[in-house]
C-alpha cells in the first residue's frame, strides 16, 4: 500500500448517492419495515430486476486494545444493538454489513458486502491461530483506538507492526472511537494531524452510540442508524474500491487459454511469494480476485466465487496475472 | 428479600473473595456483609466437617455448592417455583458454563484473582441466560431443547456431509436456540455439554460466523476446542467442533454455501415450528396444554407450552397463561424427578443426591405419577427410552390421562420418532 496515494473523499464514489432517489431505492434492499435487515451467510440483498447491482466482497479485520470499542463499532455499522457494558469478545466474531454505493462513471451501483472480523485482545494473546485466521485473505485492517484512552492511540504504530508484516498488502485504516465522549477526550485534533503526517494513513472518527428507536420503543430506527454509519461506510468502501480499481498493478504474466472452459487453468510460471490477495486475474471485461488461488507454482482458480459478477471466471481467452508487489 | 428475585454469588473458596454476583428481578446489590455471612456460615460448617447444602426462610431458598474445593457458588431465590432440585441444577449449569468458557485450570488453580474476575466476565451472558430463561427447559432437564422440523431428514444429511467436509465429527444445527439436528458423535458428548454448547450459541450476540474457544466440562476441561458457528439465515446457526484446523475462513468460503445453499428454504422453515417445537401436523390431544418429552438415550428434550398451534399468541391473556403453564410443568417435572423417578436419573453422573427420594424404604420405583389441582392436572410417565410430562386443563377427566399419555408416547415413538 505504501506509495499509493489515498483517494480524496468523493473522488471515486458519488458522494451522498444514498440520498438520491436512485440511492434510496437501493437502500431499501437493506431495510425492512423501517428496521435494518440482517442477512445470513446464505442470503444477499434482493433487488427488483430494474435495479441491477454487482456485489463486491471484502474482508476487514478489526484490531485494537481491549475495551476501545471494536465490537461496538461493528454493531453500530451493522445496525445492531450497541452493547452498553463491556463484554470482552472471546475468539473471533464476524459480522457482514451490506452497503450500496455508486462508483463514478459506472452504469451500475455496487453492493459492498463488508465482513468485519472482530477478535478480542485476550483471545489474540492466548491463541496463536487467531491472528493468522483473521488475516487470511483479508483486504483491510482497521486499527481502532479510543479518544478517551490516550495510550490506545499512542500504541497504534506498534499495533500496526505487531499485526502486519511489511510485506503484507492489506489496506490500513485507523479509526478513533468514543468521539461523543468529548468531555473525556484524551487525543486532540493536533495529535491526529501529526499522526497523519507521519504515517500517511487514513484516520476516521466514530461515535458508536445507539440512535433513535421506532415507535414500538424497542427496535432501532434503521434509516437513522444508516445515516449515522454512512460516513464511515462510505470512507471504507471508497478506500477498498480505490485499492482495487485504481492502484497500480504490474503485469506478471499472460497466458493464452484458448476457448476458456470450466476447469481450472494450470499456469506454469512460478508465482511471486506474496499474499494471495495481491494476485488478480484478468479475464475479458472484469478484474476478478483470485484470492483463493493456491500458490504452489500454478494457479488453481475455483469457479465457486468471483470477485464482482456472479459468472464463473473462465469466460475469456486470455488470462493475465497481475500483482501489486514488486517481483 | 424481594418477591421473585434471584441472586447468584461466586466466591473463591480459599480466600472468600467474591468473584462475581449476578441477579434477576432486583436492582439492589448485596452488601458485602451479607455476602460475607453467606460464605462464612458455609465455611464454618465446613470446618466442623458438616456439609451445608441448603436452607430456607419464609420466602427464600438458599443453596450452597462447592466445586473442586476452589469455587463456591451460592444462590438465593425467592421465586415461587424454586426448589432445591432446580437450584442445584442452576449451580451445576453455572459452574459448567464457567468451565466451558474459561477452562478448569484457571478455576482450580487460581493464581491471580483480579485476572480471573476479568476473565469470568466472558461467561456473564451465558450465566444470565440461565437466570433469565423463560422458554426452554434444558436448564432444568440438562437435556438440550430440540425442535422437530419438517425436513429433518434432509437437514440431517446436509449436516453430516458438512461436518465431515469440515474435518470434524461433531456438528449441530441450531434454530432459535434449539437443536434441529446433530451428528451422532455430537449426541455422545455429555448431556450437560450438549446443552451448554447450545445455550452458549443462543446467548451470544448475532454474528455471521464465530471461532470460539470452548472447554468441554467432561470431555476436555483443560484443553480448548474450537467451536465454529455459521449463521446460515438469521436465527439458524450451524456449529462444528474442531481441533486446530480448518480455519474459519476456509470453512466459510468453501463449504457453507456449497452444502447449505440448496436447503435454504427448509432452514427458514425451522423457525416457523419454534413456538410449538414440532410441526402443526403432529396431532396432540386437545386436553393437553403443555408437554415435555425427554429422550433418555440421547439426552434430548422436546418441549412446548403451546400444544395447539391455533392459539393466538398475540393475546396478552394467553401470554400470561403460557408463562403459568411453563411454571406448572417445571414444578411438576421437579417433583417427579426428585421424588418418584429418581433411581436411575437421566444423567447418572450426578453422584450427590440432595433430596430424599420418595418412600426411602421401597425397593421398586414409580413409572407413572400424576397430580391434580384446581387449575390443571399433570401426568408423568417413564419408559425405557423416554420420560414424558404432560400438563392438562382441569376439565380432562383424571382417569383418561393415562390413556392420553400412552397415546402421546406412541405418537413420538412411531409416527414422529423423537
Ligand atoms: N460513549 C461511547 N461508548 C462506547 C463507544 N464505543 C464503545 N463504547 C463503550 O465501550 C465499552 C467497550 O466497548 P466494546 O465494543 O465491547 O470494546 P472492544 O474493543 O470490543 O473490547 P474487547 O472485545 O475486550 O477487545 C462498552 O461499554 C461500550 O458501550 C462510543 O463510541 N461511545
Ligand atoms: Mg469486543
Amino acid at each position: 500500500m505504501a506509495g499509493v496515494a489515498l483517494p480524496k473523499p468523493g473522488s471515486l464514489l458519488i458522494p451522498d448517492w444514498q440520498q438520491s432517489a436512485e440511492g434510496k431505492e437501493y437502500l431499501n434492499s437493506i431495510l425492512r419495515k423501517k428496521k435494518r435487515k440482517h442477512f445470513g451467510l446464505l442470503e444477499r440483498p434482493v433487488l427488483p430486476p430494474q435495479l441491477p447491482a454487482d456485489i463486491a466482497n471484502y474482508k476487514i479485520v478489526v484490531c485494537g486494545k481491549g475495551g476501545v470499542g471494536k465490537t461496538s463499532l461493528i454493531a453500530k455499522l451493522a445496525g445492531l444493538e450497541v452493547p452498553n457494558a463491556h463484554h470482552e469478545t472471546t475468539g473471533i466474531q464476524t459480522t457482514c454489513v451490506h452497503w450500496p454505493a455508486c462508483p463514478r462513471g459506472s452504469e451500475r451501483p455496487v453492493i459492498f458486502r463488508l465482513q468485519f472480523w472482530d477478535c478480542g485482545e485476550t483471545a489474540l494473546r492466548k491463541f496463536d491461530h487467531i491472528l493468522p485466521a483473521c488475516k487470511e485473505k483479508g483486504d483491510a485492517v482497521l486499527f481502532v483506538f479510543s479518544f478517551t484512552d490516550r495510550s490506545s492511540f499512542e500504541d497504534v504504530p506498534a499495533l500496526i507492526s505487531r499485526t502486519l508484516g511489511d510485506d503484507e498488502d492489506l489496506a490500513r485504516v485507523v479509526i478513533g472511537t468514543k468521539l461523543d465522549q468529548y468531555m473525556h477526550t484524551d487525543v486532540t485534533e493536533q495529535d491526529l494531524r501529526v499522526f497523519q503526517r507521519t504515517w500517511h494513513l487514513p484516520v476516521m472518527r466514530v461515535r458508536s452510540v445507539n440512535g433513535p428507536r421506532l415507535c414500538d420503543g424497542r427496535s432501532l430506527d434503521g434509516r437513522a442508524g444508516l445515516a449515522d454509519a454512512a460516513p464511515v461506510l462510505n470512507g471504507l468502501v471508497e478506500l477498498l474500491w480505490h485499492r482495487d480499481q485504481v492502484a497500480p498493478w504490474t503485469l506478471f504474466s499472460e497466458v493464452n487459454w484458448p476457448g476458456g472452459g470450466s476447469t481450472a487453468p494450470r499456469l506454469s510460471p512460478r508465482l511471486p511469494h506474496c499474499a494471495p490477495a495481491t494476485l488478480r486475474l484478468y479475464t475479458g471485461p472484469h478484474w476478478e480476485d483470485i484470492a483463493w488461488a493456491t500458490i504452489t507454482g500454478h494457479v488453481e482458480a475455483s469457479p465457486i466465487r468471483t470477485g464482482r459478477g456472479q459468472q464463473p471466471l473462465y469466460s475469456d481467452r486470455s488470462l493475465c496475472i497481475m500483482t501489486k508487489t514488486a517481483i | 428479600m424481594e418477591e421473585s428475585a434471584v441472586y447468584l454469588l461466586c466466591l473463591a473458596a480459599s480466600s472468600g473473595v467474591p468473584l462475581y454476583c449476578r441477579s434477576k428481578g432486583s436492582s439492589k446489590q448485596l452488601t458485602f456483609s451479607v455476602i460475607g455471612s453467606l460464605n462464612g456460615v458455609h465455611m464454618f460448617a465446613n470446618n466442623q466437617d458438616v456439609l451445608l447444602t441448603a436452607t430456607c426462610t419464609g420466602n427464600t431458598r438458599v443453596v450452597w455448592r462447592a466445586f473442586h474445593d476452589s469455587i463456591n457458588l451460592i444462590v438465593m431465590s425467592s421465586e415461587s417455583a424454586a426448589s432445591d432440585h432446580s437450584l442445584h441444577k442452576l449451580l451445576e449449569n453455572v459452574f459448567g458454563a464457567m468451565v466451558l468458557v474459561i477452562g478448569l485450570d484457571e478455576l482450580t488453580n487460581i493464581k491471580n484473582v483480579e485476572r480471573l474476575k476479568k476473565d469470568l466476565r466472558a461467561c456473564y451472558k451465558l450465566i444470565d441466560s440461565f437466570l433469565m430463561e423463560n422458554e426452554k427447559m434444558g436448564d432444568l432437564t440438562q437435556c438440550v431443547d430440540c425442535v422437530i422440523a419438517n425436513d429433518t431428514a434432509i437437514l440431517q444429511e446436509c449436516l453430516d456431509d458438512f461436518t465431515q467436509a469440515a474435518e470434524s465429527n461433531f456438528g449441530c444445527l441450531i434454530a432459535g436456540g434449539k437443536v434441529v439436528a446433530a451428528t451422532e458423535k455430537w449426541w455422545r458428548l455429555s448431556s450437560q455439554e450438549v446443552m451448554l454448547l447450545c445455550w452458549l450459541v443462543a446467548s451470544l450476540p448475532p454474528n455471521s460466523s464465530r471461532d470460539y474457544p470452548v472447554y468441554l466440562p467432561q470431555g476436555s476441561p483443560t484443553v480448548p476446542h474450537r467451536l465454529l458457528t455459521f449463521q446460515l439465515v438469521p436465527g439458524v446457526d450451524v456449529c462444528v467442533l474442531c481441533g486446530p484446523s480448518p480455519s474459519l475462513q476456509k470453512v466459510e468460503n468453501e463449504l457453507v454455501e456449497r452444502f447449505w445453499k440448496p436447503v435454504v428454504d427448509p432452514l427458514r422453515a425451522c423457525l416457523r415450528v419454534q413456538m410449538r417445537s414440532f410441526p402443526a401436523s403432529v396431532p396432540i390431544h386437545r386436553g393437553i396444554l403443555s408437554l415435555l418429552l425427554v429422550n433418555r438415550d440421547l439426552n434430548k428434550s422436546l418441549h412446548t407450552v403451546q400444544a395447539h398451534p391455533a392459539e393466538d399468541v398475540q393475546n396478552p391473556d394467553l401470554k400470561l397463561a403460557l408463562a403459568q403453564r411453563r411454571l406448572a410443568l417445571r414444578s411438576f417435572y421437579t417433583l417427579a424427578m426428585s421424588r418418584y423417578f429418581t433411581s436411575d436419573h437421566v444423567d447418572g453422573k450426578n453422584s450427590l443426591q440432595f433430596e430424599e427420594p420418595f418412600p426411602n424404604s421401597f425397593t421398586h420405583s414409580a413409572h407413572q405419577c400424576y397430580t391434580v389441582s384446581s387449575t390443571h392436572k399433570c401426568y408423568g410417565m417413564k419408559t425405557e427410552a423416554h420420560l414424558l410430562f404432560l400438563l392438562f386443563s382441569a376439565d380432562v377427566p383424571t382417569f383418561s390421562m393415562r390413556a392420553i399419555a400412552n397415546k402421546t408416547m406412541q405418537l413420538f415413538s412411531k409416527d414422529f420418532p423423537f
